[in-house]
């Protein structure tokens, strides 16, 4: 496999439905590149996060971010660039997620979940474009079903 | 996503198959939330045909879980897949839900 075969590329207006089509898309180019599954599902899931989040907050339903994945042997890492005013995502504020139904406020939960299923999460603010970066651990699984 | 809907011995049982993501979420939250009206309902809603949950589907059900709670009823998940309870772990569901392995043992326990 080369380096090119190993990497997706896209841009995409961030609408829900543009975000779903993107994140099955990559879905398959990852199962086609023996990815296993559980990090497949975690790329597909932060990628879905992040997009979700710009169109809500950001100027991406408009402008179209750039999205690259990439394939490497221990991890799977994703680029996302947007033109959008500055946010750092790695500032939003962890919902309370140990609070009865009632009385627990709705959303605050894409970040969050963001941050718990990716091994790194960066962000930069560069030529007037965030730049947000993320990681996947392809690692071993252990009992607890959490990757090593 | 496709959403099926029956009564069972006094429980709404819903049947969800697909993706409850962002592009579905809203869909979802309206027509399950259109099967609560009356007082004290039993709501399960079937995730075996669902395997990719985001945040806009935990919101989702969490309308769901809020509107059944206030009128006094009960609400349960069942058939969900690893990938998904992952996800409902760490959003904290899996300890303010009950969450049953299969469909009958989920009915068992809200009608009994």
């Amino acid at each position: 496999m080369t380096s090119s075969q190993a990497r997706f590329e896209a841009s995409i207006l961030a609408t829900p439905e543009a975000i779903s089509d993107l994140t099955e898309r990559i879905m398959t180019f990852l199962d086609a590149r023996g990815v296993e599954d559980r990090p497949t599902h975690h790329t597909a899931l932060i990628l879905e996060e992040i997009l979700i989040n710009l169109g809500m907050h950001g100027d991406c339903r408009h402008h179209p971010a750039r999205v690259a994945i990439t394939v490497e042997p221990e991890k799977v890492t994703g680029e996302i660039v947007d033109v959008g005013p500055p946010f750092d995502p790695r500032l939003a504020p962890d919902p309370s997620i140990d609070v009865a139904p009632g009385d627990r406020p709705i959303g605050g939960l894409g970040l969050y979940l963001v941050k718990k299923l990716s091994c790194s999460f960066e962000y930069a603010r560069r030529n007037g474009e965030n730049c947000t970066a993320f990681a996947v651990s392809r690692g071993d699984i252990s009992e607890e079903g959490e990757a090593k | 996503m496709e959403i099926r809907d029956e009564s069972i011995g006094g429980t709404s049982v819903v049947t969800a198959i697909g993706r409850l993501d962002g592009g579905a979420s809203a869909a979802f939250a309206e027509k399950i939330g259109g099967l609560i009206a009356n007082p004290n309902p039993n709501l399960l809603i079937d995730l075996t045909g669902v395997d990719f949950v985001t945040s806009a589907g935990l919101r989702a059900v969490l309308l769901l879980v809020k509107k059944v709670k206030a009128i006094g009823g009960s609400f349960a998940l069942c058939g969900v897949q690893e990938s998904v309870r992952e996800v409902l772990d760490i959003a904290g569901f899996t300890a303010m839900l009950d969450i049953y392995p299969a469909r009958a043992g989920a009915i068992a326990a809200m009608t009994g």
